[in-house]
């Protein structure tokens, strides 16, 4: 059965718009500039003949002389001494650790240019996210200070040591707090560093702090169970999970490592033992995991709190007030049959919430107790250290500082003056401590109220360690010596506080050999080696819930009840920015949202339904008026599947001290935060208002349209265990035409494939990054990015498609979706799309000079010095993944994001060219990769085995979603990956035999969750 | 004459010395200790001793001379035996370094006592070479002179007895009373005009230029951005023939990463230090070589105290030979390891030349280093469609490849171009 299911890339698309249609037959985003080039004194008169001889001869004597140009001498600087383990043009590899997660740094010459996979990591091993991946541009950010800086003025520091000391020491001398501000310290040696000070000057006091916060689930589980941690959630377990509004394959908690465990019951492997899980979700704003549920539930924010009440009712029979939902049918009725289906897989359940009220997360607990998730889906005893922050403490700190009681303050990895929910209270309250230390790397927002800014060096020139888990131990090691005159936050704090061991590398080892060795056996050079060491784990327990629930459903009813007014505002991270703290990074900046595909901004997000209804057009600017009064003019981005009635706002942008690319890009949303019962609440409430203008937003979307042809293919699950073929097209082969029958080419040695999971790829777009800086992809900038120019070699589309809920059916023909009356019933396919090096390349037939041509391993060549620009084959790629170099993006003044200096560009990866202006590139299936895997068995005399060689998408890629290997050794996974009957090929149709295939979408949806929308 | 005389007296002044010299080692002690003591000294001491000056171990030359045979013997075949039993000299001498003299059980009394000769002598001054080669370069620029000399010498010699032959002839022939007719200029003057005025002449001399010109504008544009021969000025005068070719110095051992990495790498200070510690090519005024104090200069080492300085470091810029352009992959283990057996076939290599030379050039001759190769794309292609790869037939890596290979096109040679070495995206990427 062949789904004649219609997809769309973006609204624009399936209103077909005016605009969209006459954009998109152009070929350009914006009109060419010739008519004003020639203009009136160009085209109208004849060119003079004169003119016409002097501007001849003149390009006859520039060429002549600029032929005449003396090569320039190349200087060649080899070391004075070669450190042993270095050979130029031989990488090395350290593992360290980036936000708690076991990575392996490459490095060349002794400059990190590319985060890996640690394959020792155990759970965190599968891939990396997009911060990651972006993590090494850091490294080489220009906008980072160079000295310590005290007074506002640069000094040594040995002049910021004797000062700080100094008022240390008035501090206990007058008996008055000290405080270390962070946010969740889970380095075992920091914490210890704290403790140490603290020992030296006993008035301190560490506050703990997170700008997105877990708080509510901590103290719920103290509440409920005695236990203050975060738990360590199962979803690999789980084959039934239900989510309200948590973000678990993004950006809540642990996302890589939620996504590599929900993928593994929802992936090729799995499906091909006929096991999938199911998913629902309830959500507000379209997150990246509601585009990934099986059944997404659109509910409003006030209504989080009534649908855990009735899901709790319906599993536990019991009868608690306020659990009616009685203006939203369908999630009333998808709630029922997720209670049933919850009571049906007991003990194989798992129900999250991303809401961070106590209340709210106590009552999530009662659920999962009532379904049997502890100690299986929720393990209690093996906790997640990643966030410990407490709202109240942070609160309390600056109600201390206003009364004048603290007299110095030390900012660790965290940014109040940004990202405090009341900017301007905390500024005021901290003007009145007399020492301000700020451990950062730039001069950001709290650093330049501080009267010492004791400068951090990057992790990767860094020692320390890292406890994610219980008994889950990591290290991180320096890869580079400190480019500036940086010193470690930690080393600092051991020094201020004149420690016995100075030197933070001896204070880390000191910690592992004496604190954490007796329990997991590693000594510390085999540490070094492997990176990560766990202890084994414990046995999770099974926790009975018995508390009484009445308080907590009179709150949750209570604040539930609060948020019924105006626009219910949601306030959330993406997946780009998240809190916003490496704001600066370009590749970050310019890595699309996974669902909006916008780029270089935030926005307000509102339903289709909705914008028509309060008569606002997509770009509009709207104010936004928060509760507290703080208002901001933010543009208009109409968003499918966004709850009506509700807005959604992305954090981490507006930053105004942040650096050169990410100063004043976007909003600030955290003052939209409010802070109640002891936590910080992400859902308000927002007054709308029009102000008449209109900006457009930088998107990727709707830029590379393919004319509505049918490139998604998907199935339902029940399809798919009758007929494995089911909506692949499989069952009709086209005939092959081949354009060359007298002289085959025969894949003789290997032929390089892929093979891309679509049940697998959640979209995150962790691979895209990868890719831009393993092929040293410029960042081209927000305007650049409107004019449809942006580089990225890898994209991720995404496609909608609509439910009319009416007739009970899919939209499949376009004439339907104007009958639609709602669009929440909206289902979501990502589709990574790259060059498919098709055997019957398209480009490879219309290249005038030769310049893309096919290699006999199944690879489309690109060879940018042969190109001369005609975008010839831009235009004939059905795929539309060629891009054009239209400026030396890496040396040009005008795109000054980051690579326009010597500096940062050592981030460049030295085995790939830097693309010219006026050159087409596109994916080279990283050619150099292949060729680095081939040399070495070459080398070493073996055969290149399955494996050896990964691509920089893949090995980023948690859900493994991206296969790539020889198709000729019918062993290797590849070949067996596309030996699926869920492979098809995109545009099989049109004959150019791409060699890249993919799986069909598997939906785990039946009449009965179908029922939820009819 | 002058300039004879001065080199005479040059020579002589050296000459006698040398004569001197030999008196004085042929009244004290035999040649034959002076040969072999030197070359057992080479290959023994030199690594960590030099004769005058202090270096890993102490100068020579005064010690051999400031101590007794029968405490220099057991002290060079195992000094720490003798420190071991007590020797006062022997403990003294011990704390000159913390690094312990190695021992040479296998040397004999004789062997010894030749190095000890030779030792105490030292290497005669270079005076005398330094004599003779003012008298070589003499004799050379004066050859040359004189070549020259002699050439226009015998130019004029010639034009003046070809004048000489026609007065000559002319004067029989009037003697013979024939007249003779000066028609021939006329004729010649008209000739050339006449010839101008011919179509068919101008017409092809114009031809001939253009194609001459022609042609060689096209070998010039192909010359174009191929630097064969570039042989820039070095910050240090470096001499591959010294060390390559006279030393025998292995590529890899400077060259270390020709053999794993895409890069062959130029040696850091530290390397040239392995040797340049001690070998410092004396200058005939005890000063260092100014070549070898460049290194000393670079890695902040000073040779009187043997110490480094880090902060004096200053890295060694060398200008580089072989540029190929940024989008081109080269990869030297590549060829150096996995197609050495192909190149060495391919570019007819000696079983002891190293495969280097195959694109390098004779190296090992080069006073300074020059590109020897074009290092253009056609070079680079030519040889990836000649070279005859099917010694790899039994490799691992290439076994399936090339048996499927065969199955297809049965008996035709197998080079990298067959493997698919011609595609773009094989070195450009």
């Amino acid at each position: 059965m062949e789904s004649n299911k219609k997809y769309w890339k973006g609204l624009e698309e399936y209103k077909n718009t005016p605009d969209f249609v006459a954009s998109n037959k152009n070929e350009f985003a914006e009109p060419l500039p010739i008519e004003d080039v020639l203009s009136e004194a160009g085209l109208s008169t004849v060119t003079p003949r004169r003119d016409f001889l002097k501007a001849l001869g003149f390009g006859l004597g520039a060429v002549t002389l600029a032929a005449c140009q003396k090569v320039p001498v190349h200087k060649s600087i080899p070391y004075l001494i070669r450190p042993e383990e270095v050979v130029p043009g031989i990488p090395n590899f350290y593992v360290s650790t980036f936000k708690g997660n076991p990575v392996l740094v490459k490095t060349v010459v002794g400059r990190p240019i590319k985060i890996e996979v640690n394959p020792n990591g155990g759970v965190f091993s599968t891939g990396t996210d997009a911060q990651a991946q972006a993590s090494v541009l850091d490294l080489y950010d220009v906008s980072k200070l160079k000295a310590p800086v005290l007074k506002k003025k640069e000094a040594t520091w040995s002049d910021v040591d004797a000062f700080v000391k100094g008022e240390l020491n008035k501090a206990q001398a007058s008996g008055k707090k000290i405080r270390i501000v962070s946010s969740t310290l889970n380095s075992p040696s920091a914490k210890a560093v704290v403790t140490d000070f603290a020992a030296k000057y006993p008035t301190t006091k560490h506050v703990q702090y997170d700008a997105v916060s877990y708080t509510g689930i901590i103290k719920a589980n103290e509440n409920s169970f005695g236990k203050a941690v975060l738990p360590k959630y199962n979803f690999d377990k789980a084959d039934l999970i239900v989510s309200f509004a948590a973000d678990f394959l993004g950006t809540w908690i642990s996302g890589e490592e939620f996504t590599a465990q929900y993928v593994s019951n929802r992936n090729h492997k799995s499906l091909a033992k006929m096991k999938m899980s199911r998913h629902f979700q309830f959500e507000t704003g379209m997150s990246l995991t509601g585009t990934n549920a099986d059944t997404r539930v659109p509910i409003k924010l006030s209504e989080e709190g009534p649908a855990l009440i009735t899901l709790y009712n319906a599993i536990t029979g019991n009868n608690l007030t306020g659990g009616a939902l009685p203006n939203n049918v369908y999630a009333d009725k998808a709630l029922k049959l997720v209670a049933k289906e919850l009571l049906q897989n007991k003990g194989k359940a798992l129900v999250v919430s991303g809401s961070n009220d106590v209340s709210t997360q106590i009552l999530v607990n009662a659920i999962n107790a009532a379904i049997g998730s502890y100690g299986t889906t929720i393990d209690l005893d093996n906790a997640c250290k990643r966030y410990e922050g407490n709202d109240a403490e942070f609160s309390e700190l600056i109600n201390e500082m206003n009364r004048g009681e603290v007299a110095a303050v030390f900012f660790l990895n965290s940014n109040p003056a940004y990202d405090a929910i009341n900017a301007k209270a905390f500024t005021d309250a901290l003007a009145k401590v007399a020492l301000k230390v700020s451990f950062a790397d730039r001069l950001d927002e709290t650093s330049d109220l501080c009267d010492t800014v004791a400068i951090t060096p990057n992790y990767l020139e860094s020692w320390g360690d890292a406890n994610t888990y219980e008994g889950y131990y990591s290290l991180v090691q320096p890869t580079i010596n400190p480019v500036f005159n940086s010193r470690q936050a930690e080393q600092s704090l051991l020094i201020w506080s004149d420690a016995a061991v100075q030197d933070y590398y001896q204070y880390v080892r000191n910690t592992y050999e004496t604190k954490i060795q007796g329990s997991v056996g590693k000594t510390w050079n085999e540490l070094l080696q492997l990176g990560v060491t766990t202890a084994t784990a414990k046995t999770a327990g099974a926790y009975g819930f018995n508390m009484s629930l009445e308080a907590v459903i009179a709150s949750i009813t209570a604040s539930s009840k609060a948020l019924q007014k105006d626009i219910e505002l949601h306030v959330y991270e993406n997946i780009s920015m998240r809190d916003g703290k490496n704001a600066n990074n370009a590749f970050l900046q310019e890595l699309p949202d996974p669902v909006s595909k916008v780029t270089w901004d935030n926005y307000i997000a509102l339903a289709p339904k909705q914008a028509e209804k309060l008569g606002y057009k997509e770009f509009d600017i709207l104010t936004v008026k928060g509760e507290s009064g703080y208002s901001v003019d933010l543009p208009l981005l109409i968003q499918p599947g966004q709850a009506m009635g509700t807005a959604s706002v992305a954090l981490g942008y507006g930053r105004v001290k942040a650096g050169k690319a990410g100063n004043n890009v976007g909003k600030n949303a955290f003052p939209f935060v409010s802070f109640s019962n002891g936590t910080l609440k992400y859902a308000t409430t927002a007054k709308l208002s029009a102000t008449g203008g209109r900006e457009e937003l930088a998107q990727t979307q709707t830029h590379h349209s393919f004319e509505g042809r049918n490139i998604i293919r998907e199935a339902t699950l029940k399809d798919y265990l009758k007929d494995p073929a089911a909506g692949s097209g499989n069952h009709h082969k086209h005939k092959v035409y081949d354009l060359w029958t007298t002289d085959k080419h025969p894949k003789l040695g290997n032929d390089w494939v892929m093979a891309i999971d679509l049940n697998a790829c959640t979209g995150c777009g962790s691979c895209i990054v990868a890719c831009n800086v393993e092929n040293n992809i410029p960042v081209v900038g927000k305007e650049e990015v409107r004019k449809r120019r942006e580089m990225h070699w890898l994209r991720i589309d995404r496609y909608y498609s609509f439910n009319d809920e009416k007739a009970g059916h899919e939209v499949s023909k376009e004439a339907e979706i104007a009958h639609l009356e709602n669009l929440d019933q909206v289902s979501v396919v990502h589709q990574p799309m790259l060059c498919q090096h098709c055997d019957h390349a398209p480009c490879e037939t219309v290249c005038p000079v030769l310049a893309t041509v096919h290699s006999s391993d199944g690879l489309n060549h690109m060879a940018y010095n042969r190109c001369v620009g005609t975008r010839y084959c831009a235009n004939n790629c059905p795929y539309k993944v060629r891009r054009f170099n239209w400026f030396n993006y890496w040396n040009d003044s005008r795109f000054d994001n980051y690579l326009n200096n010597e500096f940062t560009q050592l981030v460049l990866n030295p085995d790939v060219t830097t693309r010219s202006r006026g050159v087409m590139e596109k994916c080279s299936m990283c050619i150099q990769r292949i060729q680095a895997g081939k040399l070495k068995a070459k080398l070493e005399k073996r055969t290149l085995k399955d494996g050896d060689i990964k691509m920089a998408c893949q090995q980023a890629c948690s859900a493994n979603a991206i296969i790539f290997g020889d198709k000729n050794d019918p062993n290797s996974e590849v070949a067996k990956a596309l030996a699926s009957e869920r492979i098809y090929y995109v545009l099989e149709e049109i004959n150019v035999q791409p060699g890249v295939g993919y799986m069909t979408k598997i939906r785990n949806i039946d009449s009965e969750t179908k029922e939820v929308h009819a | 004459m002058r300039n004879i005389s001065l080199n005479f007296k040059k020579s002589w002044k050296s000459a006698f010395i040398l004569a001197a010299l030999t008196l004085f080692i042929s009244l004290g002690l035999k040649a034959q200790d002076l040969v072999a003591g030197k070359t057992l000294y080479k290959d023994n001491c030199a690594s960590c001793h030099n004769l005058e000056t202090n270096s890993t171990g102490p100068a020579l030359t005064p010690k051999m001379n400031e101590r007794e045979e029968s405490y220099l013997i057991p002290w060079i075949r195992n000094n720490a035996a003798l420190i071991a039993s007590g020797n006062k000299q022997a403990i003294e001498s011990s704390k000159y370094s913390p690094t312990q003299m190695k021992a040479f059980p296998r040397l004999t009394d004789d062997e010894i006592k030749n190095i000890i000769a030779y030792a105490k002598v030292g290497e005669p001054k270079k005076i005398a070479a330094v004599g003779v080669a003012v008298v070589d370069e003499g004799a050379s620029s004066l050859s040359i002179i004189g070549v020259i000399a002699i050439i226009i010498l015998s130019i004029v010699v010639l034009v003046v007895l070809g004048r000489a032959v026609k007065m000559l002839e002319r004067l029989i022939l009037k003697k013979q009373g024939i007249e003779i007719v000066e028609e021939e200029r006329v004729s010649l003057a008209l000739g050339v005009s006449g010839l101008f005025k011919n179509k068919k002449f101008v017409f092809f001399s114009v031809l001939c230029l253009v194609v001459v010109l022609g042609s060689f504008g096209w070998m010039g544009m192909w010359e174009t951005g191929v630097h064969t021969g570039y042989q820039p000025v070095q910050p240090i005068k470096f001499s591959h023939q010294l060390h390559a070719g006279i030393n025998q110095v292995d590529c890899q051992y400077c060259h270390s990463g020709a053999f794993k990495s895409k890069n062959s790498t130029i040696p850091s200070a530290n390397v040239c230090m392995n040797c340049h510690k001690n070998v410092q090519a004396i200058q005939e005024d005890g000063s260092i070589s100014v070549e070898i104090q460049k290194i000393y200069n670079a890695i902040g080492y000073d040779p009187a105290t043997q110490t480094y300085d880090k902060t004096k470091e200053k890295p060694i810029e060398w200008v580089r030979v072989h540029n190929l352009p940024d989008f081109a992959y080269f990869n030297h283990s590549q060829h150096v390891v996995v197609g050495e057996t192909a190149i060495r076939k391919e570019k007819g290599l000696k079983p002891t030349d190293p495969v280097c030379v195959a694109c390098h050039g004779p190296v090992n001759t080069m006073e300074e280093i020059r590109q020897f190769s074009p290092l253009t794309m056609k070079w680079c292609i030519n040889c990836h469609r000649e070279a005859d790869i099917s010694d790899k037939r039994n490799d691992a890596f290439y076994v399936n490849v090339i048996a499927a290979h065969d199955k297809i096109k049965k008996g035709e040679k197998i080079t990298p171009a067959l493997l698919g070495g011609l595609e773009c995206g094989k070195c450009h990427y």
